[in-house]
């Protein structure tokens, strides 16, 4: 079997933020402090082995760097200071941008002015559109009920659209990520009985991010903070994304809400609020060594949630205060974030919320596999002559 | 002879201003012409026929950082004109040395020299002047020993200075030397005991250089020696006084890892064999005289006296001999390896003392044992002969070295001792495991690859791959680590764990360099002259490096330049030459000299 090897590998990954990755000499010492780092997937070392060697095509089937949470521990021991933790990071821009088949993340993470770029024509584009809409078939003085500027109806359907279409991305690029890592990358077919074995995964991940909490345990924070911030922004996020998808309607209806949609949007705001406010600080002070370095693309994502946030607090508040005008104005505002921020979630590093849980129920597929076939093996020995 | 001055310098160099040389050229006798020239792209032949026309040029001096590069393009226009293609000189900065503290002057006199066709190290060697044949050497472990014994045996006098009780050094410690395996004592007391003896040596042992004054060839040099507090002459180290002493304080000669008294000879074979008493631990010291002092009466000899005064002494010599050494990297302060807070955490050195048949276990490799100290009224884990040997050991390479939070650079000798440890380890304890954690082999002298081949051969685990932790789990450590070569992650249970630490300078480096006036490197140690050319000179003439202050070295290379440096001192001593270095020459100087040059 033939490896390809790509020589400049190591440079196209300075462009996603791993920039020392040549000074690793291939200690270990970055395995053997990770939390994560077991008997089947070890890292961070082999990762930059791998990239070292510039074998993309390898490093493109791994799951390595979704296995990891960037505790930051490898890199604050790192005799070379080569921040492998970085680096696990920076792989998993390139994989984001590997598993997207349309190429605009790879774009998007190597140029920060294209990025820019997209998402001020999408809230351009949004803007003048709910604008024209607004003012041809409702009033600017009104905010819901009959002759709304912006009926709750409208934005149903058009909330459903532009999420079948993020939707849809995000499909094809699990569906190729997982071609990539179970396909492409598994030296042997892997069973179908171990896909529905190992289901659970998927849900469990998702919802607790128990991988993550592991990582704080091992650094000993109080509360595990970090962890729990991220966790509270996720599911405030998702939330948020289910009550604007699904019960829009119902949040607009008039001045009554009903109190279990109040109460959802209440504290899905402020997991929100909480946990973008914790990580901009954190990215301002670089008091963690995982916020040390900001990759163009980290920036963007907490500043345009942070917009998102407040703008759907203010509206919340003009709207319950009376101040219709300013109501509708902040809306559109907030509605000029929203779709460019839902478009570029497949091209960008929110997608890590589908890949994370998947690349834990393909690891501990894999895992289960290798045992397996270990298991296989020993009973019968592979006759070579 | 007509003269046209070229500059072609990058600007890579910026210590050098090139204008201001330039200015300085134009003024020299015969120059016609002072040209700044762009290195890119190259001056053409033809530019050049019609400079060497226009001003009917001669000699043609060609200065910058690498004029060799240029000088084709010269040659042809030279060709070209009919001119004498012999008469185009190289001024070059970079291989005359123009750069540090006063790389304008050196540039300009390397000008100037080129412009009179004279060769600039032959203007540039300071003419001889009285070399006072008593030499200093500051430091007396292996370096300074070997040092002295060969200036002694030529029969020049020589003064070794040395800040603890005894000479000796680090190799004093050792059991065994890699990869021969030789018995380190036995290599290094018959010369201590030559030291001791030797005529031409003057042996000052608890003495420290207080200050250096004069220029090279003649130094003067104040020592201030701390009291002894017994006589040397008349001590017969009855050990009758350290069997009173009630004072107990950790051996610096055991590593810490055993005690001694206040009053002690720090080993059995030292030189001067005569015990001391360390006025840091002693009662009757520390309390001004009103305590203790039982060890005055107890002496038969009648030679400890608690009240000397230290005395400083006064010397002249013509050179001066650093071999000031090394210590080990402070490692508490790594911390994932839990030195201090596991008791069976050992540094090399620690480790080293207690291999040693002359250690406080007496050679046996056990673990500690706990102990209750009665005194704090607290449990204690000490080194006794009774105690359990290990059953396996974890050695782990490269601990502060090379790394950018300690220190980056390689010490060097740490991969062998570590491999010798874990062959005296295999000899010494039945149906131990030895694990070794390294990153990279670095076994590069003679018989040394084949040592760690051996090594492997006896059956010790070496694992490619850096331990970064050590952790304690029931009762039991455990080390943790990745093969790399095996490609997996390893958790191995051991009882002990030694740890290959960094070297760095001793701390009186940055004082002694401050002192005489030359140079040390970012990390600290001793800067040689030219690490090629000559390394064992300084930048400051007549003062010389030998051993690890210089840079880590292993006992074959110490000794090696330890013998270079001696030969440079007699050398001295006849040539009367490169006493001075041609850092010690003046622009003014060195122009006079040139002149002179070119007349003859």
């Amino acid at each position: 079997m033939s490896t390809r090897v790509n020589p400049t590998f190591i440079d196209d990954l300075d462009r996603f933020g791993a920039e020392d990755v040549q000074l690793c000499y291939q200690c270990g010492d970055c395995s053997t402090v990770c939390p994560h780092a077991d008997e089947v997937y070890k890292f961070p070392r082999k990762s930059m082995r791998f990239l070292q060697m510039g074998l993309d095509r390898k490093l493109e089937t791994t799951l390595e760097p979704w296995l990891c949470y960037y505790c930051g521990q490898c890199s604050e021991q790192c005799p070379r200071e080569a921040d492998p933790g970085e680096t696990m990071m920076s792989l998993r821009r390139w994989l984001i941008s590997r598993y997207d088949f349309t190429g605009l993340a790879g774009k998007f993470f190597k140029s920060r002015a294209t990025e820019v770029l997209a998402i001020i024509i999408v809230a351009l584009i949004t803007g003048s559109f709910m604008l024209f809409y607004g003012l041809s078939r409702g009033s600017f003085h009104i905010y819901d009920g009959e002759g709304a500027f912006l009926p709750s109806g409208f934005i149903h359907k058009f909330d459903l659209t532009v999420g079948g279409i993020l939707a849809l991305f995000l499909i094809m690029n699990a569906i190729h990520m997982w071609y990539l890592v179970m396909i492409k990358g598994s030296p042997f077919p892997v069973s179908p009985w171990l896909y529905i074995k190992q289901l659970y995964q998927l849900p469990w991940h998702f919802f607790t991010q128990k991988r993550y909490a592991d990582c704080e345990k091992k650094r000993g924070h109080a509360l595990y903070m970090p962890w729990l911030l991220h966790l509270g922004l996720m599911l405030g996020y998702v939330t948020m994304l289910i009550l604007v998808m699904v019960f829009i309607e119902r949040l607009q209806a008039g001045p009554e809400i009903r109190w279990e949609v109040h109460i959802f949007g209440y504290l899905a705001s402020i997991g929100l609020i909480a946990g973008t406010i914790y990580f901009i600080r954190g990215r301002f002070r670089k008091h963690y060594i995982q916020y040390k370095k900001s990759h163009g693309t980290d920036w963007v994502f907490v500043v345009l949630l942070f917009i998102i946030v407040l703008t759907g607090i203010a509206q919340h508040i003009f709207h319950r205060t009376g101040l219709l005008e300013l109501a509708n104005i902040t809306y559109i505002i907030h509605l000029m974030s929203v779709v460019p921020w839902l478009l570029r979630m497949p091209f960008s590093k929110w997608s890590h919320l589908i890949y994370r849980p998947l690349a834990m129920y393909f690891a501990a597929i894999r895992r289960d596999a290798i045992t397996q076939r270990e298991t296989i093996l020993s009973v019968n020995p592979v006759l070579i002559k | 002879m007509r003269t046209g001055v070229f500059f072609l310098q990058t600007e890579d160099n910026r210590s050098l201003n090139i204008d201001s040389i330039a200015k300085y050229s134009a003024n020299l006798p015969d120059v016609e012409t002072v040209q700044i020239l762009r290195v890119k792209p190259l001056p053409s032949v033809k530019f050049l026929t019609d400079q060497i026309k226009k001003y009917n040029l001669e000699r043609i001096v060609i200065a910058g950082d690498i004029p060799g590069y240029y000088k084709p393009v010269f040659t042809r226009a030279m060709a070209i004109t009919e001119g004498n293609t012999d008469e185009i000189r190289l001024a070059s900065f970079q291989e005359h040395g123009a750069r540090g503290e006063n790389a304008m002057d050196r540039a300009k006199a390397i000008v100037a020299c080129a412009t009179m066709g004279v060769p600039f190290p032959l203007a540039a060697v300071p003419g001889g002047n009285p070399v006072n044949h008593a030499t200093l050497i500051i430091g007396g472990g292996i370096a300074g020993i070997q040092s002295a014994l060969e200036i002694a045996n030529a029969g020049k006098q020589v003064f070794l200075v040395e800040q603890t009780g005894t000479i000796g050094g680090h190799m004093a410690m050792f059991d065994k030397t890699f990869p021969t395996l030789d018995c380190a004592a036995c290599i290094l007391t018959p010369k201590m005991v030559s030291v001791g003896q030797h005529e031409m040596i003057r042996l000052l042992t608890k003495a420290k250089v207080i200050s250096v004054s004069g220029k090279p060839g003649s130094y003067r040099v104040k020592i201030r020696q701390s009291p002894r507090f017994v006589d040397v002459k008349a001590c017969v180290a009855c050990n009758l006084c350290s069997e009173v002493c009630p004072v107990k304080v950790k051996s610096e000669f055991d590593a810490g890892i055993s005690l001694r008294k206040a009053v002690y000879i720090p080993f059995p074979q030292a030189v001067p064999n005569a015990y001391l008493v360390d006025e840091k631990s002693c009662t009757y010291i520390l309390s001004d005289g009103k305590k203790c002092g039982v060890c005055v009466k107890k002496c038969p000899k009648e030679c400890i006296n608690l009240n000397e005064p230290e005395h400083i002494i006064d010397i002249e010599v013509g050179n001066i001999i650093l071999a000031t050494g090394y210590e080990l990297l402070d490692v508490s302060k790594i911390e994932q390896y839990g030195y201090g807070v596991f008791p069976n955490v050992l540094t090399s050195l620690e480790f080293e003392r207690l291999t040693n048949a002359s250690g406080t276990t007496g050679g046996h490799i056990v673990t500690k044992t706990k102990r209750f100290n009665k005194k704090s009224e607290k449990d204690e884990w000490v080194f006794s002969p009774e105690g359990i040997p290990p059953a396996s050991v974890a050695i782990i390479h490269c601990v502060g070295s090379r790394n950018k939070k300690y220190n980056p650079y390689c010490s060097r000798v740490c991969c062998m001792y570590s491999l010798k440890f874990a062959h005296l380890i295999k000899e010494k304890v039945p149906n131990v495991t030895v694990y070794e954690f390294y990153i990279d082999m670095r076994a590069f002298g003679k018989g040394y690859e084949e040592f760690a081949e051996r090594i492997k051969q006896e059956g010790t685990f070496v694992v490619r791959g850096h331990s970064a932790s050590v952790a304690m789990n029931n009762g039991q450590m455990v080390v943790k680590g990745e093969d790399i070569f095996n490609d997996r992650l390893v958790e191995f249970k051991v009882d002990m764990v030694i740890l290959a630490v960094g070297l760095i300078p001793t701390p009186g480096t940055e004082e002694l360099s401050r002192m005489l006036g030359i140079q040390r490197d970012t990390d600290g140690w001793f800067s040689e002259l030219d690490y090629n050319g000559s390394p064992t000179d300084t930048d400051k003439g007549g003062i010389y490096v030998a051993g690890m202050c210089q840079a880590p070295k292993d006992i074959p290379d110490t000794v090696a330049q330890a013998s270079a440096v001696a030969a440079g001192v007699l050398g001295s001593f006849t040539s009367k030459k490169g006493i001075g270095h041609m850092s010690s020459l003046t622009l003014s100087e060195i122009e006079a000299k040139a002149k002179t040059i070119h007349t003859i």
